[in-house]
């Protein structure tokens, strides 16, 4: 008998296709791990079970019954907690507050019953009492909490909705091993109790520790759903893989001889620590492309930002071109010829509602220090910076919001080459970009990287960081777990350091 | 046993810091009581019994309104249609009021009433900003239009005077004690109350992350309509006030008050950005806009310069507080 069923379901997010067709069964009384590498539609299929995100088509069975998940309230009347990877915490609350805010225990219909909220939480806090820190207290405001003190009152608020359905999407990866050696005991009493779970992690020996059985899903399908006692972590990564390995591994070959040729360093960092990362040390050539890869939010863009100057970082040394760089802000970072392109255009990129003309100039007007513009000889500066990158445009003056996505991306990145830097640090650059943007794009990399310049590449897409990377760094929980140079880099090895698996 | 393990030195700024979380309009009092002392040193009489209680009755209208901006400001919204909906009461109540004679039956009638428009102008912005989802500013600035018009539909000059019972009762004492001490202490009561209602923490929730509160399973747009609603519902108490103090009907009363009560509710500690703040705070802010004006005066501000002597007062409060709790909180 099945507990939870999802059969062939799908949903897409404009033009990219989360997931595909997503089927899954779960046991009652099974940790059912769900494994699968970025993007491959984990998160978006345990939210549509949770009702935050509605499927676009598909069937979800409930104790055999179809049922329609069409929100959180719903899903909660249904019973399914939902552990969100990001968290759903009101940060300006108390613990106690935040693990029964869903059910705020009543009194007299409108008042909150403070003792028994208190003696709620009490039950839920003490599951983890001796591994969740002296501070950790009931009426402690959760901004005040460390990363995985606030990670545990997610756990908690996820266990307090006493469902027989549990979701928990990464719900280890900022504790220490006390925390995940607790959480997993909890997960063995509620197994004992009939409970199904849902289990996500990036730890392979915390996916064979806890699960029972284990559903692989690669580019927002279902492949295979097989018992965790019968398999092993090769095994599942071979499946996450696919066959499309061979492939991936022999396209990366282009210009390794470029790197190899120049071994002076010219970005080199020791020791870089800060929110989110920790002794990081790498070195970046000149003409090198370094990627950086690992499962999303490992520390890669943060490491990316904090070079730049855009977060701050505790400890470290940094040095560009053999001088040491104490970014105290981009604006420094930017005249030492050090370039920065996010994934993120509406946050990090585009102006949104001014001309193109002024989205491609703002560095060079910083590097030149210039107070006047003359829009003629601006725009014979941008033109060349443009077309080397095949930009669609119809004029100067309209505004980016005209443009596609990709070409936006194409303006935020032509506003770097006008003055050519000598690092470029891209952070996930083609986010929400079509195939031929992507393969312009690449183009002009591997050409930057061929004139001289170092450019650090992070992809969330493993794909494109195997083809375009002459030497990819994987990083696990804010540190660099592996390095692969030339033949290592393949998708086993990737997923296999991603994953830590022994 | 945290306390013994925790670093010694570490203790008094984390304990301040945390008397700043749990009571964020700390600093609000401390002006506040500074601006008391000023008003003592500069009027001795005006810490008098009678003139802090003729205090109260002028600016019992301002700390209820700024009372019902609190809540929706909880929830990261803002109701710039306070003011408006204080007037569209003040003029409905009178008139209702007036056309019934003007006897104890006809008061408490056009109380309810008063109270009915207040909670319908809630409810209408609620549904305009959270179920059709509208900026809160510019729809609230509009609906403002809206009932400002509809106040000036229904007492189109001002000047309609309310009965006497009204405003002697608002005025007067009941068994030696002036009626709006009673009020400011029911105003306490229910203030309490509220501060414990399930709403009050949902509304601090949805403002703190509505994303997150929408993914934990509470109902959002429902909770912020709710906040719209009380928050209605605290503007025609607050007309009540208006009514008793000026005992007249006045179409355009409240508009001027309506940022007052938001500086009010920032005076008091709320965050604008929602999730923080409490409603005692948002009475206190409003009584040190009143203090500060009262305190203009007794300085003997020629009244050419008083606007401009508030103005910087209203800042310099508005400085002081933030650095205060910056500091306490960092």
């Amino acid at each position: 008998m099945t507990k939870l069923t999802l059969r062939g379901v799908s949903k897409a997010y404009g033009a990219t296709q989360a997931v595909r067709r997503g089927d899954l069964e779960i046991a009652p009384g099974e940790v059912h791990v769900l494994i699968g590498s970025n993007g491959s539609g984990k998160s978006t299929l345990c939210k549509i079970v949770a009702g935050s995100v509605r499927p676009d088509a598909g069937a979800v069975l409930l104790d055999g019954e179809p049922v329609a998940v069409s929100g959180p309230q719903a899903a909660r009347a249904l019973g399914i907690g939902i552990f969100y990877q990001e968290l759903s915490l009101a940060g300006q609350r108390t613990v106690a507050e935040n693990i029964c805010l869903t059910d705020l225990p009543r009194k007299a219909g409108l008042f909150v019953d403070r003792r028994a909220l208190a003696e709620r939480a009490q039950r839920y806090i003490a599951l983890f009492e001796d591994v969740a820190g002296d501070d950790f207290a009931a009426d402690a405001v959760v901004d005040r909490l460390r990363a995985d003190q606030r990670q545990l009152v997610e756990i908690m608020k996820a266990l307090a909705t006493e469902a027989p359905v549990l979701i928990f999407d990464e719900p280890t990866s900022a504790l220490d091993r006390a925390q995940v050696e607790r959480f997993f005991a909890i997960l063995r009493g509620l197994k004992q109790e009939g409970r199904s779970m849902i289990f996500i992690s990036h730890r392979m020996d915390e996916i064979f520790a806890i699960g029972d059985r284990v559903t692989v899903i690669r580019d927002g399908e279902t492949v295979a759903t097989m018992a965790l006692a019968d398999t092993e972590p090769a095994a599942v990564i071979r499946l996450m893989v696919g066959e499309k390995d061979e492939l991936a591994a022999a396209a990366p070959q282009p210009a390794a001889a470029v790197a190899s040729g120049r071994a002076e360093p010219l970005l080199e960092v020791e020791g870089f620590t800060g929110a989110g990362f920790h002794d990081v040390s790498f070195a970046v050539a000149r003409g090198e492309i370094l990627g950086f890869g690992g499962l999303h939010g490992q520390g890669q863009s943060a490491v990316l930002r904090a070079l730049f100057g855009a977060l701050p970082h505790s400890a470290g040394s940094v040095r560009l071109a053999g001088r040491p760089l104490a970014s105290r802000g981009p604006r420094e970072t930017i005249r030492r010829g050090c370039a920065y392109v996010s994934g993120d255009r509406g946050r990090d990129g585009v102006i949104t509602g001014r001309p193109i003309l002024e989205n491609v100039m703002p560095i060079h007007y910083l590097r030149n220090r210039l107070v006047l513009a003359r829009p003629g000889a601006l725009r014979d500066k941008a033109r060349p910076a443009l077309e080397a990158l095949r930009t669609k445009f119809a004029g100067f003056g309209y505004p980016v919001s005209s443009l596609s996505g990709g070409n936006q991306q194409k303006i935020v990145i032509a506003r770097w080459l006008i003055d050519r830097p000598s690092v470029l640090l891209l952070d996930d650059p083609t986010k929400g970009i079509d195939l031929s943007t992507k393969a312009d794009l690449f183009a002009l990399i591997r050409e930057l990287a061929g004139e001289g310049l170092g450019i650090v590449l992070y992809s969330s897409e493993d794909a494109e960081l195997l083809a375009n990377a002459d030497r990819i760094l994987v990083f696990n929980g804010g540190r660099i777990s592996r390095e692969l140079v030339g033949d290592e880099r393949t998708r086993y090895n990737l997923y296999h350091a991603a994953y830590e698996a022994a | 046993m945290a306390s013994v393990s925790s670093p010694v030195h570490g203790a008094a700024p984390g304990r301040l810091k945390r008397l700043f979380e749990r009571y964020p309009f700390l600093p609000a009092l401390v002006i506040l009581v500074v601006l008391l002392a000023l008003n003592g040193v500069f009027a001795p009489n005006s810490l008098s019994f009678r003139a802090l209680t003729g205090l109260l009755s002028t600016y019992l209208a301002l700390m209820l309104l700024s009372v019902a901006q609190a809540y929706v400001v909880f929830a990261s919204d803002i109701d710039l249609s306070v003011g408006a909906i204080a007037s569209l009461v003040n003029v409905t109540i009178i008139v209702v009021m007036q056309q019934l004679g003007g006897g104890v039956p006809s008061v408490l009638l056009a109380l309810a009433v008063g109270l009915a428009v207040g909670l319908a102008c809630g409810l209408a912005n609620g549904i305009v900003v959270a179920a059709l989802r509208l900026q809160p500013i510019v729809a609230t600035f509009a609906t403002s239009i809206f009932f400002t018009g509809l106040a000036l539909y229904v007492l189109p000059v001002a000047g309609t005077p309310a009965p006497a019972v009204f405003w002697r009762t608002y005025g007067g004492r009941l068994l030696g004690v002036p009626f709006v001490v009673y009020l400011a202490l029911g105003l306490a009561l229910v203030l309490y109350l509220l501060a414990r209602s399930r709403l009050a923490t949902q509304l601090l929730a949805v403002g703190d992350d509505a994303q997150a509160a929408y993914q934990s399973g509470l109902p959002v747009t429902l909770i912020r309509i709710k906040g719209y609603a009380l928050c209605g519902l605290f503007a025609a108490l607050a007309a009540f006030c208006i009514t008793g103090d000026t005992a007249s009907g006045d179409p355009l009363v409240g508009g001027k008050m309506t940022l007052l009560s938001v500086a009010a509710v920032v005076l008091g500690g709320c965050a604008l950005s929602g999730g923080f703040g409490t409603a005692i705070g948002a009475v206190l802010g409003a009584l040190i806009i009143g203090l500060i004006n009262s305190l203009v005066f007794f300085v003997g501000t020629p009244s050419e310069w008083q606007n401009l002597v508030q103005g910087l007062a209203i800042l310099v409060a508005l400085m002081v507080g933030i650095m205060v709790s910056r500091r306490a909180r960092a």
